[in-house]
Parts: C-alpha cells; sequence; structure tokens
C-alpha cells in the first residue's frame, strides 16, 4: 500500500561493542525501539533487530525511506543506506530530546564521548575516552561480578551508602581484585558500589570537562539508566543532568534522524 | 583440587602442597620459612638447614593474612611442624606486610633473585618474575643479589591474571593455554592492544572472524609477550636468563619471549625430585633470607 | 599584533564563583592536613626532634602566618615579586625593598584542575600552577604584584602566557648554552632589564649601597645553608625531610630571620653531634635525589616513603631546585661597584646553575659533576633518579649520570612517577627494593 507522499519513515541503527539498538520514525516521531545482543555475528543480529523493530511497528521493509547506520561496528550492517558518526548521531538525539541540550555525554560499554552541540543538533566539537575501560560501562559489570551483586541492582546498593570505600587502582583488572579486599574486609556492599560509581564518574567528568561544559547537559547510553552512576555523576559535575526516558536508544534515535534528513533531500 | 564442578571455572589452576621426600626437619639446626602472598597466588617454602623441605602453592583470597597462614599452614601439613619450631620467617609480595607469623618482610624483588639462584645456581643474571598482577625484569649477580630492576604492576598485561581473562574467553582451563596456542603453526600478527580489557574485545572480534581458538590465544599471548620482553631488554639482557613466577609454566609466553628476545630461559628443575619451582622463587628467596637473618642475629 | 579577536581571549575559561570557591576550600582543607600529615610524620621518625624545627613547621603552613605578614606588609605599601624558577635574582628584589616568593605548584588536587585545559601529558608542575591560578588558591601567587617566570622549558615559557592572562610576567631569557662569552653578555642584560622592571614597580632605586646590603644577606643565608648541610655529612643528626623542608622555607620565608633560625638549629645539631646524638642509625642508607622539583607538601610522597621504608634510608642531599640547589652559591664579588655586582649576580645565577635546560658538547656538565662532587662528599650510597611525567629535560639526561654513576659503582633508580596518591603502594615496593639493594651492598 502506497503511503501519503509527505510521510518519512527513517530507521537508525546503533551498532554498539555490546548491543544492537534500532529505532524507527514517522515523521520524527518514535514508533519503534528494539534491542539486541551482538553475539558473535553482528549482521545477523543487526538484521534480526530491524526486523523486530518492523514488527513492533507493523510495517514492512519496503516502507523504510532510509536507513542510517552508526556505532562502533558501523560497518556490519550492510543493509544501511547511508552512515553516521556516533558523535554526530549523540547531538541529534540529544537536541531531539532537549531543544536545551547543549553538551551530550554518551557512556558506553567500552568507551565514552562528550559532545558540544547547537540547538538543531549540530555536532560542534567532541572528545573521545576509548583508551581506558575504566570509564565506560564494562566496568560496572566487571565490578558487579566482583560484588557478587546483579548489575541491575548496583545503582539502588549504591545510593544506600553514605560514604565510599577507597578503591585504588586504575585498571579495571586490578580494581576487580580491590573489590574482593574490600568486601573481606567487611566493608559493606553498597559503600564499595558507591565508589565504583564514583571513580566513573571521576573519569567521565573529567573527560567531559576537557571539553568544557555547557547547559544543558545529557546523559544517553546504556549506563544512564543506573541511578547510581547519575547520582555520582551529579556530585562530580555539581550541574544537573538531564536524561531522556530511554538513554540507551540515543544513538539509534539519532541515526534515524539524520536517515529522515536524508530521505527527505533525495526527492 | 577438581576442576569438574557443575560451573567450569577455567582460570582456576591447580594449587599444590608437597613434602620432600626422606627428609626429616627435626634433624635441622635451622629451620625458616619464607611466605610470598601475592596478589593472586600464595606460596610458603620451609627450609631446614637452607634446604627445601616442603612448599605450598595457592590462590590468595580476600584476605593477606588470612592467606599467608593458610599457605604456610599447608606447607606444614602432616609434617608435625608448628610455629614455634621455626627460627624466623620472612614474608615477601604484594601483601609482605600483612604475614602475621614473619619476623620481617623484604620485597619480592630481593627475594626472587635470591630464590632463582638457588634454583639455578649463580650463572643466572637476568630474572624475568611474571606473577599474577605485575612484571619484574631483575638483574643479579652471582650470589643472587639484586643489581638493577624494572617494575611493570601498573597494566595487567603479561600477567596471570590477563591469562585468566583469555581462558575464561576461550573456555580453555589455565593450565593448557599456553599448549593450545602453540598449535599454530605460524604465529599471527598480534592484538594492537596490550590492554587486557581492550585486548580481550579485540580476541572477540577475532572469534567473529572465525579464527580458531589456538589462533586467537597464539595472538593475545604474542603481544603479551612482546610487551614482556620489552622490559627485559629495557634492564639488559645478561646470560643466564631464567623465568620466574606463575607463568614460568606457561609455555606459550615461554616459547615467544624466547623467540623475541634471542635468548633461551634456564630450564626448569623437576619439581618432585629436586622442590624448585619456579612459581614459589619468591617464597625459596625468603626462606633463605630469614636463615641469613636467624644466624646475623644469634652472631650479634 | 594582536587581532582584535585574539586579545581578551583567555587561556582559562570562566568558572562559576560558586565552583570556585567550593574547589579552593576543599584542596585548602585537604592540603593543611597534608602539612599536619607530613609534619607529624616526621616527627614520628625522629623522636628527639629539636624544638627549633617547630619554627619551620610553622612557615611550611602555606596559608598560615607567612602568607598573612606578607599580605600586611603588602597593605603597608611593599611590594611582593613572585618567581617561578631559582634563575630569578633574589638580591635585586630585595635591594628594592619588595618581597620574593616562589610561587610553583605542589599541590596534587591542582593538577586535575590543570588537567581541563591542557593534555595530562603535560608537566604536572605547570599543571598543578595553573589549577592553582584557577581557583586562587595559591597564597603567594594570589598577592604577587609581578612575577618573573624564565624560560626555562617549554612548560615554563606557556605558562608564562597563562599567568599573563592575570599578573604582570616578566620574562628572562636565560641562555640554553653557557660555554660562550656572549651569552653571560646576554643574560647580564636580562638581569639589568629586570632590575628597571623591579626599580619602577616598586618605585625604589636599587643603590649601591641597598644591593651591597641584600648581597650580604643573601651570603649570611648560603653560610647558614651551608653550615646545615656540613652537618648532613656525617652520622645524621638530622634526616633527610627535614634539613628539605628548612631549605625548602628558604623560598617565601623572610630570609634574616630564616638564616637565624638555621643558626640556631645548627647550634642545637653541633651539640648533638658532640653527644653522638643521632636522628637514624650510622648504618642506614644513605640516598641522593636528583631530578624534578619536590615541592611541600604533596611532593613529600618519594621522601617519605624513603625514610619510613623498611629498611629505612635517609636523604642526605639532593640535587634539585627545591632543596639543596637553592642557596648553594653565594654571589661573589670582588669590588663593590654597581658594575661588579652587577656581573657578580648574573654570573652566580647562570654559571652555578645545573638545570637540565642547559647544554653543551659534553652535555650538562655542571650537572654531572655537581652530582659527583655531592656524591663523595656526602658519602652517597645511591641516587633515586626522579622524575615526574612529561619533564623531557630531566628524563633525557637519565642515560647520560647512568653511565656516569655506574662508572663510579653508585646505584641509580630511575623513579618516575605523577601528581597522584594512587601509586604510593607502587613507588613504596620500588624505593624498598632500591633500599635492600644498597643495604645489601653495605653489609658486603
Amino acid at each position: 500500500m502506497k503511503k501519503e507522499k509527505t510521510e518519512v519513515i527513517s530507521a537508525g541503527i546503533d551498532m554498539g561493542t555490546q548491543r544492537i539498538k534500532v529505532a524507527i520514525l514517522k515523521d520524527k516521531q518514535i514508533i519503534a525501539q528494539t534491542q539486541n545482543f551482538v553475539g558473535f555475528e553482528p549482521t545477523k543480529a543487526a538484521e534480526q533487530t530491524l526486523k523486530d523493530a518492523l514488527e513492533t511497528a507493523k510495517l514492512s521493509r519496503e516502507d523504510i525511506q532510509h536507513i542510517t547506520a552508526t556505532g562502533a561496528s558501523v560497518n556490519m550492517a550492510p543493509f544501511a543506506d547511508s552512515t553516521i558518526s556516533m558523535m554526530g548521531a549523540d547531538a541529534k538525539a540529544g537536541a531531539y530530546f532537549f531543544s536545551s541540550a547543549r553538551t551530550v555525554i554518551d557512556v558506553g560499554a567500552e568507551d565514552a564521548r562528550a559532545i558540544k552541540c547547537d540547538e538543531t543538533g549540530i555536532m560542534q566539537d567532541f572528545v573521545v575516552n576509548a583508551r581506558c575501560a575504566a570509564g565506560a560501562g564494562t566496568f560496572i559489570e566487571a565490578m558487579a561480578r566482583a560484588l557478587e551483586v546483579d548489575l541491575e541492582d548496583m545503582g539502588t546498593l549504591s545510593l544506600k551508602a553514605e560514604r565510599a570505600s577507597q578503591i585504588n587502582a586504575s585498571c579495571v583488572i586490578f580494581a576487580e581484585s580491590d573489590v574482593v579486599s574490600l568486601i573481606h574486609r567487611e566493608e559493606p556492599k553498597s559503600e564499595i558500589a558507591r565508589a565504583i560509581f564514583d571513580a566513573m564518574a571521576e573519569r567521565v567528568a573529567s573527560m567531559a570537562h576537557r571539553l568544557g561544559i555547557n547547559k544543558d547537559i545529557i546523559l544517553v547510553g546504556g549506563v544512564a539508566k543506573d541511578v547510581g552512576f547519575v547520582a555520582s555523576l551529579n556530585r562530580r559535575i555539581g550541574m544537573d543532568i538531564l536524561i531522556p526516558k530511554e538513554p540507551l536508544f540515543a544513538g539509534a534515535v539519532g541515526a534515524a534522524l539524520i536517515a529522515d534528513k536524508r530521505a527527505k533531500r533525495k526527492r | 583440587m577438581e576442576n569438574n564442578k557443575k560451573k567450569q571455572e577455567y582460570w582456576r589452576w591447580l594449587e599444590y602442597h608437597s613434602v620432600m621426600p626422606g627428609k626429616d626437619w627435626r634433624n635441622a639446626e635451622v629451620l625458616t620459612a619464607g611466605v610470598d602472598v601475592g596478589s593472586v597466588g600464595s606460596k610458603a617454602v620451609v627450609m631446614a638447614d637452607g634446604e627445601i623441605y616442603s612448599w605450598s602453592v595457592m590462590r590468595t583470597g580476600s584476605n593477606s593474612s588470612d592467606s599467608a597462614k593458610k599457605a604456610l599452614g599447608w606447607a606444614m601439613e602432616n609434617t608435625g611442624l608448628t610455629l614455634k619450631d621455626f627460627n624466623y620467617i620472612v614474608g615477601t609480595g604484594y601483601g609482605r606486610v600483612n604475614v602475621p607469623m614473619a619476623n620481617r618482610a623484604i620485597t619480592e624483588i630481593a627475594c626472587h633473585a635470591k630464590g632463582a639462584n638457588y634454583i639455578w645456581g649463580p650463572s643466572v643474571r637476568t630474572v624475568l618474575d611474571v606473577g599474577g598482577q605485575d612484571v619484574k625484569a631483575i638483574r643479579c649477580d652471582a650470589n643472587g643479589k639484586v643489581v638493577s630492576f624494572l617494575m611493570n604492576d601498573k597494566c595487567a598485561a603479561g600477567t596471570g591474571r590477563g591469562m585468566e581473562v583469555i581462558a575464561d574467553l576461550l573456555k580453555i582451563p589455565i593450565e593448557e593455554v599456553g599448549e593450545v596456542s602453540l598449535r599454530v603453526t605460524e604465529d599471527p600478527e598480534p592484538v594492537s592492544s596490550t590492554c587486557v580489557v581492550f585486548a580481550k574485545s579485540e580476541a572477540v572480534g577475532l572469534l567473529r572472524k572465525g579464527w580458531p581458538k589456538e589462533k586467537v590465544l597464539a595472538s593475545y599471548i604474542r603481544a603479551m609477550a612482546i610487551r614482556m620482553s620489552e622490559l627485559i631488554e629495557k634492564v639488559g639482557c645478561e646470560r643466564e636468563f631464567v623465568i620466574t613466577g606463575g607463568q614460568a609454566k606457561n609455555s606459550g609466553i615461554v616459547s615467544r619471549v624466547e623467540n623475541i628476545l634471542g635468548v633461551k630461559r634456564l630450564p626448569v628443575p623437576n619439581l618432585e625430585v629436586t622442590g624448585r619451582d619456579p612459581a614459589s622463587a619468591g617464597a625459596i628467596g625468603a626462606a633463605l633470607f630469614a636463615k641469613a637473618l636467624h644466624e646475623k642475629s644469634i652472631r650479634r | 599584533m594582536a587581532s582584535e579577536i585574539e586579545t581578551g581571549t583567555k587561556y582559562i575559561p570562566e568558572m562559576a564563583q560558586k565552583e570556585i570557591d567550593k574547589l579552593n576550600k576543599s584542596i585548602k582543607t585537604a592540603s593543611i592536613k597534608v602539612i599536619e600529615e607530613n609534619i607529624k610524620r616526621m616527627k614520628k621518625s625522629w623522636n628527639n626532634r629539636p624544638k627549633t624545627m617547630e619554627y619551620f613547621d610553622e612557615v611550611s603552613n602555606l596559608f598560615g602566618l607567612r602568607a598573612k605578614e606578607i599580605k600586611k606588609q603588602k597593605e603597608a605599601g611593599k611590594k611582593v615579586i613572585g618567581y617561578s624558577c631559582i634563575f630569578a635574582p633574589i638580591e635585586m628584589i630585595l635591594a628594592a625593598d619588595a618581597i620574593p616568593v616562589r610561587i610553583g605548584s605542589g599541590w596534587y588536587d591542582t593538577a586535575k584542575l590543570g588537567d581541563r585545559i591542557m593534555p595530562v601529558e603535560i608537566c604536572p608542575v605547570i599543571r598543578s600552577t595553573v589549577g592553582a591560578k584557577m581557583i586562587g588558591l595559591s597564597p603567594f601567587l594570589e598577592l604577587s604584584d609581578a612575577v618573573v617566570i624564565p624560560l626555562t622549558c617549554d612548560g615554563r615559557t606557556k605558562l608564562s602566557e597563562i599567568l599573563s592572562d592575570y599578573k604582570p610576567v616578566w620574562r628572562m631569557n636565560p641562555p640554553r648554552v653557557k660555554d660562550d662569552p656572549h651569552t653571560l653578555t646576554m643574560w647580564k642584560k636580562e638581569i639589568q632589564v629586570i632590575k628597571e622592571k623591579i626599580e619602577k614597580l616598586t618605585g625604589n632605586k636599587i643603590t649601591r649601597k641597598k644591593l651591597k646590603k641584600t648581597i650580604e644577606t643573601m651570603q649570611k643565608a648560603t653560610k647558614a645553608f651551608r653550615r646545615l648541610q656540613e652537618l648532613r655529612k656525617g652520622v645524621p643528626v638530622i634526616n633527610g625531610r627535614d634539613a628539605m623542608l628548612v631549605n625548602q622555607t628558604s623560598l617565601w620565608d623572610n630570609i634574616e630571620r630564616w638564616t637565624q633560625k638555621v643558626n640556631e638549629l645548627c647550634d642545637e645539631l653541633e651539640k648533638r653531634l658532640e653527644q653522638k646524638e643521632y636522628s637514624s642509625y650510622p648504618e642506614t642508607p644513605r640516598v641522593m635525589i636528583t631530578g624534578t622539583p619536590m615541592i611541600w607538601p604533596d611532593s613529600w610522597k618519594v621522601p617519605n616513603l624513603i625514610e619510613e621504608s623498611n629498611p629505612q634510608g635517609i636523604v642526605v642531599v639532593d640535587e634539585q631546585c627545591s632543596g639543596d640547589r637553592i642557596l648553594y652559591d653565594p654571589v661573589g664579588v670582588d669590588e663593590w661597584t654597581m658594575n661588579d655586582m652587577i656581573d657578580a649576580i648574573s654570573e652566580r645565577y647562570l654559571m652555578a646553575c645545573t638545570c637540565p635546560s642547559f647544554t653543551s658538547e659534553h652535555g650538562n656538565e655542571d650537572r654531572v659533576n655537581w652530582i659527583i662532587d655531592r656524591i663523595k662528599e656526602y658519602k652517597v650510597d645511591g641516587v633515586i633518579y626522579y622524575v615526574v611525567r612529561g619533564c623531557i629535560l630531566y628524563a633525557m639526561e637519565y642515560a647520560r649520570i647512568k653511565r656516569v654513576l655506574d662508572k663510579m659503582n653508585i646505584p641509580v633508580y630511575y623513579l618516575d612517577t605523577e601528581y597522584t596518591r594512587e601509586d604510593v603502594g607502587q613507588m613504596k615496593t620500588r624505593v624498598e627494593a632500591f633500599l635492600e639493594m644498597l643495604e645489601a651492598r653495605i653489609d658486603i
């Protein structure tokens, strides 16, 4: 069935290091958001995720006028019509969710970025931390394992603490050993959890400061849902941080917005 | 220790302890012990008149002083020894200040040099100690005294922990990791990151590309070996060259380091016959220092 | 010519006053704690520490009496002239009745602030100084009416630009090569230019009489310093950290009062030497520290480790611009004419200096010779070559110094660190292993 000419349906796919996220927009309104683990076959997983999104939106592949891909493994989504950098996607998404957005911080599984944008979502400057895993999501996962706490519970656990334990190690691998020692020294798990989030927030904030922080600050990426991390980052930056309802999909939504623009250009 | 548990822990290496056959500690004049509490492994060695009597190698728990007690206790098991029988005990390693029964703490650098000198003799000049969480390159003289040293304890590259991570990822028991990595006919390019966390991601990427496990392992271990060799080259590699620490048994590391440096390390003595275990070099050195310190105190 | 856009563009971005106040308060509180902690530790390691040391403990509080004293004098009309390097001619500043203070930053926490505007690979002393400026932490820098910055290294060169947004900066150009006669002539001109700037700022002419007096004041200070150093050559009657503290306080204290107090301390220590009242065991391994400056209070990290380790070491001498190099050489005057005095000052500040910014055909010979001489005089057992990450000059001189020390059969260890407390555990292992090496050699 032919859709009306004015309607634009676009999709964005974010090929992250851990998860693949797809967002479908109809006239820039989000009508589907799905995600899957990357696993060992990213291309297959990407296709599956797109399929899941189409099902949710009750659309077929031909209905999508333009798909833009982004993310670390961006070239593993061969069905994409175009690509956009993660920074570009983040900037677009930040402005989309909050028109006052000027700084977007994206904390992913293995790296983190800070982006400066204007009110239309055009990226003006950015800084990346891909050298140190202690400023990204894997850190929390590794620490949760060491603490023997479920990943989802880390945040609320850390909020119970009044102070943070001392974690000296800069390397994720050594920090794990530190955590184990702290446990057996009978330091409360809540204080250890808080120390973990504080350490991460410290790294993320330092990175953002190198860029220069302008209000309003938006936090996106999977880690943004973690209340523990958000609390630590809030404390560290000392300013309010805005978070969209589904921060994990920011990259995909941003890419979909770019796809929308490009679909219109083609006509 | 059994490895056939419900959830197979690939990173868990075998713990062991033993007593030298045909020796009786009651005949000794001086009984000393060295306890090396590393961040990953705890080792204890009991010496009778400066000769190895018994030893133990086990995983360090989260409490250093408990681990020290357990390690020494295990080395003393079924021997009739009690703590009172010791003339002097020296603690070493990362947890050396937490060895409750030690009379003195000495760094693992001095102890590994001394221990290497005991295990292989006065020809040793360069020691590569690959521990659980650090790598040390030590130059020593004919008496096992440290001449110079370099450490890398800022990152896990090349360390035992680094091996545990890859063993876990590839689901290969850690004791076999070295051997499996040598099944390749030719070493592939090493992974570009020496950071274990990123090297692990690279390894995952290689698996996705369809690389067989042994090739991935070879690539990972090669990167680690390069990093370790750089440290040795910085301190200067003078023959004879030996490798101590837990990774001395990792044939994958050993053969690659030898290959890069162009020097062969002295072979590992037979453990059952001699009791000379490179993994316990630190504890051996500590036990020897204990003897020297005890004798010094008597002379006073 | 600066373009329209360019002028008024500051290095340091605007910061909310609230944030500045918050950080200033927290870092200042933390710093005072570190100062107290360091003093406590020095007292613990020396159980019969003389009462005269308490004067220096007092002065060591960067936020305390001395800062208040300077502020008062400033309010009464005196000018304060800060300086970043010991190339600045103190005698000149004093002769114009101004107050000289060194503004180098030893705060670990402010280095993190400096990270916001420059990469972490840059010298932490620079990052820390900039960070301190960002929150107005350094009493001495804040009180300065002008800052003398000799452009000795790249870091300081750019630091001069950053600080010039806030204070009048007087740059000096020490030559990198001392051997050629024309470079001394150049340097003399620099001294003359600074003299004029000082006179202009203070409104006081530097007369022959005044300059003679201040040269003599500084000569007395050197004499007192040498007297103290003499007491470090034998069996220890003063521990390293304490001597280092005494020497470093000369950089901001009233120099005449400092001189008097040092002499009092020496009186006490000379008595103790006679009575064999030592501060450490005679067999303690004797360590020399050489390399980048260790600025109070946070940089006591490594000396604390050296003197509290097992085995314990003692710092008997250092080759650092934060310690034993400051007052080592007096200005030597033949005839007390103005020209002669300016010659003497120029020579002393240039020729005696062993900074690695110098070079010659055979490298920095002055430094090598200085180190060799001190090793012999102070019976040094081993050398800790201390470099903060980012310092190219000291890092590169290591290779040559090591070969020289190898020939002398003196062990040397390259200790590279940062402005952080995170690596104390790792530093401890290295320092202890090095001291064990020295101890083992002494046993032979």
